[in-house]
């Protein structure tokens, strides 16, 4: 646990927020899916969790994507440059980056960060990675025509952060944004694997973070073209180190049913295990 | 000048005795919030050394998963839960999880839950022959559909859960009392008489939080359990009352609900308190004991008060 001071904070369309935080230990230690766990106010009795969207570990700061949707994230958006969140993290299981060559990483909504941390990780390995981003909102940053992966006028545009770092990156939405794809992230992913030959598809391990029906859909995706899949979950949240159960989800074991607690268990599941 | 012990972190004039187990602080951590006691050891700072003793997550006689999510929502000043008493059963925890536990850093009480008078024994039972310090009896749970508060609203079923459980063991018996009844007193007063050696004062109150877009409670369960600083005064005002019964029989009270600052349990102890109990506060704060050790003892010293035992009850009613 940290007190961190707030170094950048800026507001998107769409209620969305990109704060910085300084801390050397976190940019340090955080593997990409682990959140933290941030008081707001005050005047609010409990803390957030948010997960990890980039560090700069030269720089000891770390980057959260957090959107408006209660209270708790509208005080926060009301924190200025200079004021201090207490963090307790990083905190859980991130994503188990494995030998597979062609990652495929979807991320929709506020579900992004974790998939853009992936990103930030392998960025110089020999992984070629795809990353694609959905969102009903204006996106968390300007997209902009990208050089990298596939060449498709109508698709064309990506994260500006994930171009800086040479990872190819396409955008989807139904609301029409120029450069986009017009539908769902598992529409664009299926394209996608289906220009791919059975050898690469063999390569092929999905990372998946965002809504629930959209994890639900990115699950099913991989059983029908047999890959496996990691999935960053979400759920409510009050002590963040394993102590309250009160952020569980039913997971599948070999010895049945079981209620594994997000916080600590997870958030990185086996999709299988969920969907 | 305030004696403060490195080695036990610990300040002198906290050191108090609670249904004769010895604590260094009057710091309890409730159950419910602190798992079976290692959790919040990963958090850098956090030592539960520091308080006088720890409740573990309530135990029933077979594992439970508990309820469907979501479990925890905010409310104004506090939050709501509906774990569903998720454990791993009694044999489970008797075997796995108490052989791990450091039993020379604090006192450790186990909290346990029947669905029938029968089950409270037979927990009681079973936990008499291991090395918890003492036994808390949930009949207070709000979040169960057999047992828990079902049992705590009804004086006539405490008595039989306390008599049947005091038969059971010779382990310190603390029951936690619903604050959910007409008459909490009353309600203390059948628990005494059955054997308690000391009362927890309150549970939690029940509660619901709506979703106005989907129409449909928050909680998966419907209600939960509603707990923070938003039910501090009733906490209060029912220690207050449990007080006036239980100082003339000498049980202890262990004084919870809503207890967030040095202030708050200060409050609690001139009600009747003679330890309190920290939960929801400390997931925001996991560092607050400290805090409120060092609060409570310089309370003590600028007083003029040797210990704890000096300020309970201690309150002058207009």
């Amino acid at each position: 646990m940290c007190d961190c001071q707030i170094l950048a904070h800026y507001q998107y369309d769409g209620d969305q927020f990109i704060l910085t935080l300084d801390s050397s230990e976190i940019a340090k230690s955080t593997i990409p899916g682990q959140f933290v766990h941030v008081t707001v106010s005050d005047s609010i009795p409990m803390r957030r969790p948010i997960s990890v969207m980039s560090v700069d570990i030269d720089n000891g700061t770390f980057d959260l994507l957090y959107k408006v949707v209660g209270e708790g994230t509208k005080k926060l958006s009301e924190s200025k440059i200079g004021d201090i969140l207490s963090v307790i993290g990083p905190i859980g299981n991130g994503f188990e980056l494995t030998d597979k060559k062609l990652p495929l990483l979807i991320g929709g909504g506020v579900g992004m960060p974790p998939i853009i941390a992936i990103a930030q990780k392998i960025k110089d390995t020999d992984c070629d990675p795809f990353v694609i981003l959905g969102s009903e909102v204006p996106f968390p940053f300007t997209p902009e025509h990208s050089n990298i992966g596939p060449e498709c006028d109508e698709v064309s545009h990506t994260m500006p952060l994930l171009e800086e770092w040479g990872v190819a990156c396409r955008l989807t939405s139904l609301q029409g944004f120029e450069g986009v794809y017009k539908g769902y992230v598992t529409d664009l992913a299926k394209a996608y694997l289906d220009t791919l030959s059975k050898n690469e598809l063999s390569k092929v391990e999905v990372f998946a973070c965002g809504p629930h029906p959209m994890l639900e859909a990115v699950a099913k995706l991989s059983v029908d073209y047999n890959l496996p899949c990691q999935i960053s979950l979400e759920e409510f949240m009050a002590c963040a180190v394993g102590g309250c159960a009160g952020c569980t989800v039913e997971v599948q074991t070999e010895r049945g049913s079981a209620m594994k607690r997000v916080c600590v268990d997870g958030p990185v599941f086996d999709a299988r295990s969920i969907f | 000048m305030l004696s403060y012990s490195i080695m036990s972190r610990m300040y002198n004039n906290l050191k108090t005795s609670f249904c004769g187990l010895k604590l260094n602080s009057p710091i309890v951590l409730l159950s419910g919030c602190v798992g079976f006691g290692e959790e919040y050891t990963r958090i850098e700072g956090f030592s539960n050394a520091d308080v006088g003793a720890i409740c573990l997550k309530g135990t029933t006689l077979e594992p439970r998963l508990g309820n469907a999510p979501h479990r925890v929502a905010e409310t104004s000043s506090g939050m709501l839960n509906s774990i569903g008493l998720q454990n791993p059963g009694t044999e489970a925890v008797i075997n796995d999880i108490l052989p791990s536990l450091d039993m020379d850093e604090t006192r450790f009480i186990i909290n346990i839950s029947g669905s029938s008078v029968e089950e409270y024994g037979e927990i009681a039972r079973r936990f008499d022959d291991t090395d918890i310090d003492a036994i808390e009896i949930n009949i207070s749970c709000p979040n169960v559909k057999e047992g828990g508060v079902a049992f705590g609203n009804d004086p006539e079923m405490s008595y039989r859960v306390v008599d049947v459980c005091r038969k059971n063991t010779s382990k310190p018996i603390i029951t936690k009392l619903s604050p959910n009844q007409t008459d909490i007193a009353n309600s203390a007063l059948r628990c005494i008489n059955a054997g308690s050696d000391g009362l927890a004062v309150i549970n939690t109150l029940m509660g619901m939080a709506i979703n106005i877009s989907e129409r449909r409670p928050v909680i998966g369960n419907n209600q939960g359990g509603l707990s923070g600083p938003a039910i501090k005064p009733i906490a209060l005002l029912k220690v207050h009352q449990v007080y006036q019964v239980s100082k003339k029989y000498k049980v202890p009270i262990i004084g919870q609900g809503g207890i967030a600052t040095v202030n708050d349990a200060i409050e609690f102890i001139i009600a009747g308190a003679d330890v309190v109990g920290i939960g929801t506060a400390l997931f925001y704060d996991p560092l607050l004991c400290n805090k409120i050790n060092k609060g409570v003892a310089d309370y003590l010293s600028k007083n003029g008060l040797d210990c704890v035992d000096d300020l309970v009850g201690s309150l002058v009613l207009n």
